[in-house]
């Protein structure tokens, strides 16, 4: 990494992009905190946890706001160029995808609740895993972003390729479940979507790595993202009797 | 950050992305480097101006952008104590060379000035003197060029019906504008603008900015600013000078979005000093 | 926003007096108010002095012209005597004129510091008595009265002369008492005789005149001839041939001119008129040598003005007479008015084609400034040292050399080798033009850069953008710098002295005669005039009055010259600046 870049001439402006810098990572640490308690609410069974997540969704959304309103006012004001312009379009877009986040994460939370109250099932173990790799993806992806990190960012974009293995795993283990015992049926599909939230959540991530890869190289990222989801196309086939 | 090395001072290398018209270059500076005296102003400065578009020049106070503009029409000449090295070819020949004829050149070029400097006389008088020093009496000729000339520029219909009155009584837009009319009276190549718009209210401004898109295509515009959104609005290309060096050259969209030098990211987004 | 209101009073407050003791008032001499006053008294001073003489000349000129009466003065001593009185003033009596005087009277001078008052009176009749003006104490006139029927008589000859009319004759008649004859008669009379005088001058002045001009010409184209062919060439002869032709018929055209003249003469020799003055004495002149007469004492308010205005007439288009303390100034505000005119018609090009060779074109360095410098100070040199050159160098050696080549059959007398109208504008030109140079280099400098860049940037020449621009925007400033010119030469006498001014020229330098502007004659000079009535002419008390009306006509004229230009000045400045900001 090359010298510290310098400030702008106008404090000011400095100070306005620091905030949203900011208010981007306090966003994604709440994100990233609600994904960790809505996977701790399903693992460990806590309908409490999943009720306090399914509370703390609001904050993202008010941080959200914010984050409109202060790039608005910087465009308006400031006409920033080159890297300030990106960054400034960057926070945007990030903000969006993270309240995204924030609502996929407080709809596992809301299932959740509701798999609480019913006995527990097989595959309800693998979903954690997934969700934990994400929730690693999510951290390191706002490391990325914190450290202005392309390269971080693009390893973060080749890992979803990992999540979406996963999900065809769950998604057929799901499947399998369900046609074995119809009493599986309710609690698998909620399973399901969760899975298919999380797997959203790691699309999610990648779309901000690209972010990142933009903000900083200044030109778009051309590779196309390497897709292992193959859930379109599942078919199984119950077993036969 | 999309950065490359700093442009250390004395070298001579400029980061090079021009957007190339499709009817080549109109002017081509060589290794250009100019004295007053004994400082220098100008370093070994290399650039192709393309014909029919719009080429911006963007720099700190000082940089040199204006010296550079004005030894395009050779009027540093008229400082004492002067001496160039290099070359600037316009239509095939060196314009610095010993034999060149100065004020053939200045008829070819039109410029504008960053206060808008109209002459004590008519309206008329101020848009047909380029005509006028180069011995057109024809007085139909003169009306013809008059009306063409202030209608590109703008401002025929203001002034149609006061062709004859002082031209020190229009408005600081008309004024200025009225300058682009006397500048481009006598069918330039190159219409050198030096900071046009540094005197004029935001309105005269954006007409000027108007004028200028519409201007593009006849004539080749080199415009120097310190007002960058109006660089990155007017212009396809912009070269960025800092201390008499041209240190970056290319096309606008780039210069403003992901320019190549760390200088002229610093001086875009306001980090420069 | 909330604004706490506090308490003065209260026991917490801040202490008034510390707080508006920094709030100090300016310092009273840092604020300027003392330079103010000083510059504005300055000014008032100023003013008050230019006011104060404008004032004192105008007075003094002003009134001139006005009809005064005529007083019958009986002296002490048995002494009558008839005058205008002129004016009054303080004097000490001499111990010899205190002696002869009554006691109580001595006392009383003597109470009063020694002085006494006298006052001065024009009594005229130069050629009867041999004195113009006459003092008496006022203590000494026994009686002062105004009687009617004195008349004031200004003549052609002898200065004005006071008493009364006995007696007119006409046409070789007998004289016949003005009793009878009647105030309109005698009147009609008069201007039939001066009317006819006026014609006797024409004759012999204009016609007969042009018949010896035209003499005159024949005779400088023989020796034109004589000069380039010799005496013995057959080209004289035929020339001399040519010449004897003309003479004669010429000559013809003078008898028949002078015969009328003469015969206008004889008529104008019969008509007379007989005055009489205080004493008795009379004194008979031709009707038509009577420029003026009035009955002082009679005269309404209307009949004033009219007196005065007909005088300020004669000023003003008339010639002058009785060595200039009399008469008109028309020549010499004529000659004042060519010259000056002439003066700026060579100092304009001259001075501005200098400066903008300076400004413009020199290359600025050692040697331009030693140039300017050297016309700066040639503004220094006394006026009469012009004069000295003038002389020296345009009248001799130049015009001496032009005399040599196109005037050798007039030498020895020198037509353009001597001082006149040309010369004295040459010289008044060199003097005035380090104003016009300095002016101009003023206004020049001041046209802006953007102006002259912009031409060039056009593609004018420099000479172009000097023609176009450059002068069109100087030209007010360097009207300035010719205003100033031309009332400082117009007032100039010293030089003029030198080159070419008389104190009284025969002819105006502008006339009917080709090539209509005479350039080699010498000239009649307001200026020189006031010099010449106030301390060359013989009487002095007579020629004060015209000191101050002459000045009062010089200041009037330079006054007017300079509003034209002025005014000329200010629609430049109209056309060329308009409103810039």
């Amino acid at each position: 990494m090359t010298s510290a870049p310098k400030g702008h001439t106008v404090r000011s402006y400095d100070e306005e992009l620091n905030q949203l810098n900011n208010y981007i990572s306090e966003m994604g640490g709440l994100a990233e905190a609600q994904l960790a308690a809505a996977l701790d609410a399903l693992g460990k069974r806590n309908s409490e946890l999943a009720a306090q997540v399914i509370v703390q969704d609001e904050s993202i959304d008010r941080i959200e706001a914010k984050v409109d309103e202060a790039a608005v006012e910087l465009l308006a004001l400031r006409q920033p160029m080159a890297d300030d312009l990106r960054q400034v379009l960057a926070s945007l877009k990030i903000a969006q995808i993270l309240e995204r986040v924030g609502d996929y994460a407080a709809n596992v939370a809301k299932r959740a609740t509701v798999l609480n109250q019913l006995p527990q099932v097989e595959p309800a173990r693998s979903v954690p895993r997934m969700g934990r790799l994400v929730e690693q993806m999510i951290h390191e992806v706002l490391d990325a972003y914190v450290r202005r990190d392309a390269d971080a960012a693009l390893a973060v974009w080749h890992r979803d390729e990992g999540v979406d293995s996963l999900y065809d795993s769950v998604f057929r283990e799901l499947l399998t479940y369900m046609m074995e015992d119809p009493r599986n049926i309710t609690a698998c599909t909620h399973l399901l979507f969760i899975a298919k939230n999380i797997e959203r959540i790691g699309d999610y991530t990648t779309n901000v790595a690209e972010i990142i890869y933009f903000l900083v190289k200044g030109v778009p990222l051309t590779e196309a993202r390497p897709k292992a989801d193959t859930t379109s196309f599942t078919v199984v086939n119950p077993p036969a009797s | 950050m999309a950065v490359a090395e700093k442009i250390a001072p004395g070298a001579s290398a400029t980061v090079y992305h021009v957007k190339k018209g499709d009817q080549g270059a109109v002017l081509d500076v060589a290794g250009f480097n100019l004295w007053y005296g004994a400082s220098q102003a100008l370093f070994d400065v290399s650039m192709t101006i393309e014909r029919g578009l719009v080429t911006a020049l963007i720099g700190p106070s000082g940089c040199g952008k204006s010296t550079l503009i004005r030894s395009f029409n050779r009027m540093n000449d008229l400082i004492e104590n002067l001496t160039i090295a290099g070359s600037i070819v316009f239509e095939g020949a060196d314009i610095y060379q010993s034999r060149a004829d100065v004020i053939a050149l200045r008829k070819r070029m039109g410029m504008v000035f960053q206060k808008p400097n109209p002459f004590p006389m008519s309206v008329f008088d101020n848009v047909g003197y380029p005509l006028r020093v180069d011995g057109v009496r024809d007085r139909r000729r003169l009306e013809e060029t008059v009306e063409q000339a202030l209608r590109r520029a703008a401002l025929w219909d203001e002034v149609k019906d006061r062709l004859q009155d002082n031209a020190l009584g229009l408005s600081g837009g008309q004024q200025q504008r009225l300058c682009i009319a006397r500048a481009i009276a006598g069918d330039p190549e190159v219409l050198l603008m030096d900071e046009p718009c540094s005197a004029l209210d935001p309105i005269a401004t954006a007409k000027i900015e108007e004028l200028i898109d519409e201007l593009r295509g006849h004539y080749s515009i080199v415009i120097v600013t310190h007002n960058m959104q109006q660089a990155a609005r007017v212009s396809q290309n912009t070269g960025f000078m800092y201390l008499g060096r041209l240190i970056e050259y290319g096309e606008t969209r780039a210069m403003f979005t992901v320019p190549k030098v760390r200088q002229t990211h610093d001086y875009v987004t306001g980090r420069f000093g | 926003m909330t604004v706490e209101l506090t308490n003065p009073n209260a026991a917490d407050a801040v202490p008034r007096t510390a707080r508006s003791k920094r709030r100090t008032a300016t310092d009273f001499a840092a604020e300027g108010e003392p330079f103010v006053w000083a510059l504005g008294g300055a000014l008032a001073i100023g003013i008050l002095m230019i006011v104060g003489f404008l004032f004192l000349v105008v007075w003094n000129g002003i009134v001139t012209f006005f009809p005064k009466p005529i007083a019958v003065v009986t002296a002490v001593n048995g002494d009558v005597f008839a005058g205008e009185p002129v004016r009054s003033e303080p004097f000490r009596p001499t111990v010899e004129a205190l002696a002869a005087l009554a006691p109580p009277l001595r006392a009383q001078i003597a109470a009063a510091d020694g002085l006494a008052s006298r006052t001065l009176y024009r009594v005229g009749n130069y050629d009867l008595y041999g004195e113009d003006f006459r003092w008496i104490a006022d203590h000494d006139a026994r009686r002062v009265e105004y009687p009617a029927g004195l008349v004031l008589v200004e003549r052609l000859e002898w200065g004005p002369f006071i008493g009364r009319v006995k007696a007119v004759a006409t046409g070789g008649g007998a004289a016949r008492p003005a009793a009878e004859l009647g105030a309109a008669a005698i009147d009609a009379a008069h201007a039939q005789a001066r009317a006819r005088w006026g014609r006797i001058h024409r004759i012999e002045r204009g016609d007969i005149g042009a018949v010896n001009h035209a003499l005159d010409k024949e005779r400088l184209k023989l020796r034109k001839v004589e000069l380039a062919a010799g005496i013995d060439s057959a080209d004289y002869r035929t020339a001399a041939g040519r010449f004897a032709e003309r003479e004669a018929a010429l000559k013809q055209d003078y008898d028949r001119l002078a015969a009328e003249a003469a015969a206008l003469r004889a008529a104008d020799a019969k008509d007379t008129i007989t005055f009489a003055d205080i004493g008795d004495k009379e004194k008979t002149i031709a009707l038509s040598a009577v420029v003026r007469m009035y009955a002082a004492n009679d005269l309404g308010l209307a009949a004033k003005l009219g007196v005065y205005l007909s005088r300020w007439w004669e000023f003003l288009a008339d010639e002058p007479r009785e060595a200039n303390t009399e008469g008109g100034v028309f020549p010499a505000i004529f000659g004042t008015f060519v010259m000056t005119l002439l003066l700026v018609i060579v100092v304009t090009p001259f001075g501005v084609i200098t400066a903008l060779y300076l400004r413009e074109y020199a290359k600025q360095g050692r040697l331009v400034s030693i140039a300017r410098i050297s016309v700066n100070n040639l503004a220094g040199v006394p006026s009469i040292v012009y004069g000295v050159f003038g002389l020296g160098f345009f009248a001799y050696i130049v015009g001496g050399t032009i005399d040599q080549w196109f005037y050798a059959e007039r030498l020895p007398s020198p037509t353009f080798g001597s001082g006149g109208l040309l010369w004295s504008s040459l010289t008044l030109a060199l003097l005035t033009v380090p104003v016009v140079i300095v002016a101009t280099e003023e206004a020049l400098a001041a046209v802006p850069r953007s102006m002259r860049e912009g031409s060039l940037a056009c593609g004018a020449s420099k000479w172009q953008t000097i023609r176009y621009v450059v002068l069109p925007r100087a030209m007010p400033g360097i009207m300035t710098g010719i205003i100033l010119a031309m009332a400082r030469g117009a007032g100039e006498v010293a030089p003029l002295m030198l080159v070419g001014v008389v104190k009284l020229a025969p002819e105006l330098p502008i006339d009917g005669i080709f090539p209509y502007i005479h350039l080699e004659r010498s000239f009649m000079h307001l200026g020189f005039h006031i010099y010449d009535v106030g301390f060359q002419s013989r009487n002095s008390e007579a020629g004060k009055p015209m000191v101050f009306v002459t000045t009062m006509l010089l200041i009037a004229l330079i006054a007017v010259m300079n509003a034209s230009a002025i005014v000329v000045r200010n629609r430049l400045k109209r056309r060329f600046m308009g409103s810039q900001f």
